[in-house]
């Protein structure tokens, strides 16, 4: 943080001599802001966002309006940035403005590096009410008290399970154990006749779709990160926990097997996916695939779970994974007001909000789109709304290396469950090492 | 070298030395394993000709003959993906990059291979040593400095330093004017032709097939060249030339093999159909560029 | 080869006698060479020599871009060669297709030259067909390879189950996907070949015929008349072909990104990068993402930087060994 605020210093001090000049000049923009909200806008701005195909048009039809509202600009839509095409756009000074990443994760390495501007004083200035946001969705978009990024809907994760399939077997309702879910998928796996899967109740598979640590852990309420920023994964048993489970569970199949079946899967965001085509029983996804069922495969008959707890966490239950989509305002942002003003468009009107919302099939993040009557989410999403609200629902925190410490993790996580991995804990132990020395060598001394 | 280059790719040449009679035992042998190879050679191509004929169904199992044949995933190669932006990206970037290689590479090489003066065993060395060395190495700086310049996202940062000489063609061009007989050029400095006019005048029109060939290069280079374009103008769709396209098409149309397939095609026909007009140019400097050894 | 020797040889002594104005005519054309050579050492010194010391500067930095770069002396080095924990199963994997592809692609392309040596009717077909598959752009054919051994649906384990054998997983089996790229480097060998080739043509036909006169047989022909006349071009196609390799990305790049099924290619390029189990993931690869996806732009050319030590000894050899590369020629 350090930078920023002498970045600011550098600012006013400025003012006295050639100094200004160069630090106008390499700072990419001015860090001081208008006094008052300016009214009438003109220019145009640039949003950078990473949706493709039917939800790109959703945003349009948001960048429409606001476009509609503010007569005097436009807005140049760049879609399909994901993330590290974003950070490279950033880094590099490309002329983003408001760019939407689809991940908490580089909140932390955004605020730390400078890369999303501080929104703190725009918040101000223009009275921003914050608690319009839970707690959970405020705590992911901002990095040690650094607001930088606002919360653009939001994702939650649970269970989505196929009715026809479960009635075959004989099921009326979804597992709630993580051990129910093991048993119904076992017996919902169907084999050729040469002994290959031929459907299968759950793939387990670390790395499959939607299947990472991050949307796992709260199963087990495993932690990432201590207070301190260090490394938390080795001495939280709740990791070694829900891998031994889930290691034994993919041995009951056969590891082999399930990564033969996995490799001839359909894409996860085409009409072919598994889960769509009927080939998996069960699987954790993301709300916004009700919208991708909705629209690709509108007659299957499905329903929609909190993620199964561990038997000794049955506390847990009813929580989940939350993430959500974060918007910020790019260091070499030409026009930081006219990018505000479009980035508290999409962020706070309630209008822009649930239109997003029912478009995308997410999760509305302000407490006025939530009660909105236009809100039309669908039967299957109430599910996700409660998870939303449940108190036992967490994310994942942010660092400076954004995603790096669970990438450390399901890297490991990949080798132990083909039986690589050797002792468990001191596997675990070594990927805390790995995370503390990323950390330091990115923001230690 | 030169001298047997040409036939290369041409008929059997007649100068073969004798073989002595009665070894059909051999030639038969040496045959079938000819055929085999070429049949393992030639499989993946077809393979792919046929998936490229396929519906999206049928590419999901596994049979290997398609039923019915459609040309629909050649239609949608242009329809549902922006594969003629791609081409023209392709093409822009390959022939830009070739004419500016072309226009500072062949002074230098002539210099190197003809003017005799204090730093050019040094000058050279520095070629060879740009040339050899993985372009990994200086990739943050040279990044870094497209980036203060506002050009990344842009294909300028792979086109724009041809203007100033590519290593690699600027020795293999030197290889070529090394083997023009000096006798043309002296006589022409007799004539009272500077050095501009001596390669203009007699190196140019000897070297054709040396620079076509090195012009070649350049252009099948940046034609499908995937780590540059992914370094700079992954952000930015606009600029996306084939290879780039195609791998990132893939993973988002992933269970689409048939359409794949077909625009994995449709990248490999211009390659190929140069290669078919300009094969003997291609070869030879091929052979050049690895045979002085 | 031997033509030009001798040509190159001869000009040496062709430099004119001693005249007035030589000195003037000298430094009108050293004038000249400057002016043909300004654009390329313009180019030499403004992307090779300065990254090249940049990088090494860099790499003793914590550099994102966004701010200046911090000054960290040793740490970047420290953390390389004590605490990274892919960088050396990155080195180990560059060394295997040093090691492995390397002699296997130079081996095969060898036999299939010495056969279409011998192969007099239609030489030509026989030659294209050879070749033809190197002309293929590198991403089009890994995505081929990578749909042809598909574990599912693909046509070489269809074929294989027909065969009634159960195809393994090819490129999604950390333990088969490097050997899946060599043969795939043996697909494209026609470039390696086509150099052979050349050479076993120029080897001369009366040294064979001396050494059958001589009762020689086939095996001690190819020992003591094509061996050495092919050796030079051996060497230089074992060192350019190890310089290649220590700097293998795309193949290895895009085969990860399209057999893990993932989003896409170079995006995420961290996450998908090595895919199946970091088998694939190449030194070249991991500056890549250290440098272009976490954007540590400091700790990724301290890495450039050792790439930069290994490639150099290589280089050395290469120099050293292969005539093309000496600047003597440009004595002529």
């Amino acid at each position: 943080m350090n930078h920023i605020i002498r970045r600011r210093l550098a600012a006013v001090t400025a003012a006295l001599a050639a100094t200004a000049l160069l630090a106008a000049c390499s700072g990419g923009g001015s860090t001081t802001i208008d006094k008052t909200t300016p009214t009438n806008l003109k220019g145009s701005v640039s949003l950078w966002h990473f949706f493709t195909d039917r939800e790109a048009k959703v945003i349009q039809s948001v960048v429409d309006d606001f476009e509609k509202a503010n007569p005097g600009v436009k807005v140049t839509v760049h879609s399909g940035q994901d993330d590290d095409k974003l950070q490279k756009a950033i880094s590099a000074g490309t002329n983003v403005d408001v760019g939407i990443s689809y991940s908490t994760d580089i909140v932390g390495s955004f605020c730390s590096s400078g890369a999303f501007r501080d929104l703190g004083p725009y918040i101000a200035r223009d009275k921003v009410d914050l608690t319009q946001f839970n707690d959970t969705v405020r705590s992911y978009t901002e990095y040690k008290k650094t607001r930088c990024a606002m919360p653009v809907l939001a994702d939650v994760y649970g269970l989505y399970y196929n009715k026809k399939e479960l009635a075959a077997a004989g099921y009326t309702a979804p597992p709630a154990s993580l051990d129910e879910l093991e048993a119904m998928a076992l017996k919902l796996t169907t084999y050729n006749a040469d002994g290959s899967i031929k459907q299968l109740g759950f793939d387990p598979l670390m790395g499959f779709y939607e299947n990472s640590a991050a949307h796992w852990g709260p199963s087990t309420g495993a932690q990432w990160l201590k207070p301190s920023g260090k490394s938390a994964i080795g001495t939280d048993g709740a990791w070694n926990e829900i891998m031994t489970w889930q290691k034994a569970f993919v041995d009951k199949i056969g590891y082999d097997k399930l990564q033969t079946f996995t490799a001839g899967l359909g894409q996860e965001f085409s009409a072919d996916n598994a889960f769509q085509t009927g080939q998996v029983a069960m699987n954790l996804d993301g709300e916004y695939r009700t919208a991708f069922i909705g629209d690709q495969t509108p007659d299957l008959d499905y329903g929609t779970a909190p993620f199964p707890t561990a038997s000794d966490h049955s506390d847990l239950q009813g929580g989940g994974y939350i993430t959500g989509n974060i918007g910020g305002i790019s260091k070499g942002s030409k026009n930081p007001e006219l990018a505000w003003a479009l980035l508290k468009y999409l962020t706070t009107n309630t209008d822009a909000v649930v239109k997003l919302a029912n478009g995308l099939k997410n999760a509305p993040t302000t407490s006025g789109a939530l009660s909105s009557p236009n809100l039309s989410l669908g039967t299957q999403f109430g599910t996700f709304l409660d998870i939303m609200s449940n108190p036992k629902s967490t994310t994942t925190p942010p660092s400076p290396v954004g995603a790096g410490y669970q990438q450390s993790l399901e890297d490991y996580w990949l080798k132990f469950q083909q039986g690589k991995g050797g002792d468990l804990a001191a596997g675990l132990a070594s990927v805390d090492k790995d995370v503390n020395n990323s950390l330091a060598l990115v923001s230690g001394p | 070298m030169t001298t047997v280059v040409p036939r290369m790719m041409g008929t059997a040449s007649a100068t073969r030395f004798r073989r002595p009679s009665g070894r059909v035992v051999g030639w038969v042998a040496e045959h079938t394993l000819l055929a085999v190879l070429l049949v393992l050679f030639v499989a993946p191509i077809v393979f792919v000709l046929l998936t490229s004929l396929m519906t999206v169904n049928q590419t999901l199992t596994a049979s290997i003959w398609p039923n019915p044949f459609t040309a629909q995933n050649y239609l949608d190669a242009f329809a549902k993906v922006p594969l003629a932006r791609w081409f023209a990206n392709s093409a822009l970037y390959a022939v830009l990059a070739t004419l500016f290689m072309l226009a500072s590479s062949i002074p230098a090489a002539y210099a190197l291979a003809r003017l005799r003066f204090r730093g050019a065993n040094l000058i050279f060395l520095a070629v060879v040593v740009a040339m050899l060395l993985p372009p990994q190495i200086t990739a943050v700086p040279i990044y870094v400095m497209w980036a203060k310049l506002g050009f990344t996202g842009t294909l300028l940062p792979l086109i724009l330093p041809n203007l100033l000489g590519d290593a690699f063609s600027i020795f293999l061009l030197r290889q070529f004017f090394l083997t023009i007989p000096r006798e043309y050029s002296d006589a022409a400095r007799m004539d009272g032709a500077s050095e501009w006019g001596v390669l203009t005048r007699v190196i140019l029109p000897m070297a054709r097939p040396g620079i076509a060939a090195a012009g070649l290069f350049m252009f099948f280079n940046s034609w499908n060249d995937y780590y540059g374009p992914l370094l700079y103008t992954s952000e930015n769709e606009q600029w996306w030339p084939v290879s780039y396209g195609l791998a990132t098409f893939r993973g988002s149309h992933s269970t689409n093999w048939g359409l794949t397939m077909a625009i994995t095609v449709l990248v490999m026909v211009p390659v190929v159909l140069i290669f078919f007009f300009a094969q003997r140019v291609f070869v030879e400097g091929i052979t050049l560029s690895g045979v002085k050894g | 080869m031997t033509t030009i020797a001798s040509r190159t040889g001869r000009a040496g002594t062709l430099t004119g006698p001693v005249r007035p104005g030589l000195r003037r005519s000298q430094r009108r054309r050293l004038l000249t060479a400057l002016v043909m050579l300004t654009p390329a050492l313009l180019g030499l010194g403004l992307f090779f020599g300065y990254p090249l010391v940049a990088s090494v500067f860099y790499s003793f930095t914590r550099y994102n871009l966004l701010s200046e770069p911090e000054w960290i002396g040793l740490r970047n080095y420290q953390y390389l060669f004590t605490q990274d924990p892919k960088v050396w199963t990155a080195a180990a994997n560059t060394l295997w297709f040093v090691v492995i592809l390397v002699p296997i692609r130079l081996l095969t392309s060898l036999g299939v030259a010495a056969l279409l040596v011998r192969a007099r009717q239609a030489s030509g077909f026989w030659r294209t067909a050879f070749y033809l598959p190197a002309l293929v752009p590198p991403v089009a054919s890994v995505v081929a390879f990578v749909f042809l051994f598909n574990p599912g649906t693909g046509p070489v384990n269809a074929i294989l189950h027909a065969l009634g054998i159960r195809g393994p997983l090819w490129f999604s089996d950390p333990n088969l996907a490097k050997p899946s790229l060599v043969l795939l480097g043996i697909w494209v060998m026609g470039d390696v070949m086509i150099i052979f080739l050349a050479a076993l043509l120029d080897v001369p036909r009366d040294q064979y015929e001396a050494a059958e006169l001589d009762g020689a047989n086939a095996f001690q022909r190819g020992r003591y008349v094509t061996f050495p006349n092919i050796i030079p071009v051996l060497i230089f196609a074992g060192v350019t072909g190890v310089i290649a390799a220590l700097q293998y990305f795309t193949e290895a790049a895009v085969a990860s990104a399209v057999a893990s099924g993932k989003a896409s290619v170079g995006d995420a390029a961290g996450a998908v990068a090595g895919y199946p189990d970091d088998s694939l993931l190449t030194y070249t690869q991991w500056i890549y993402v250290r440098g272009f996806s976490n954007f540590q732009l400091g700790y990724a050319s301290a890495l450039a930087v050792l790439l930069f030590v290994v490639a150099a000894v290589f280089l050395a050899l290469l120099l050293r060994r292969v005539k093309a590369f000496t600047p003597e020629e440009a004595q002529s």
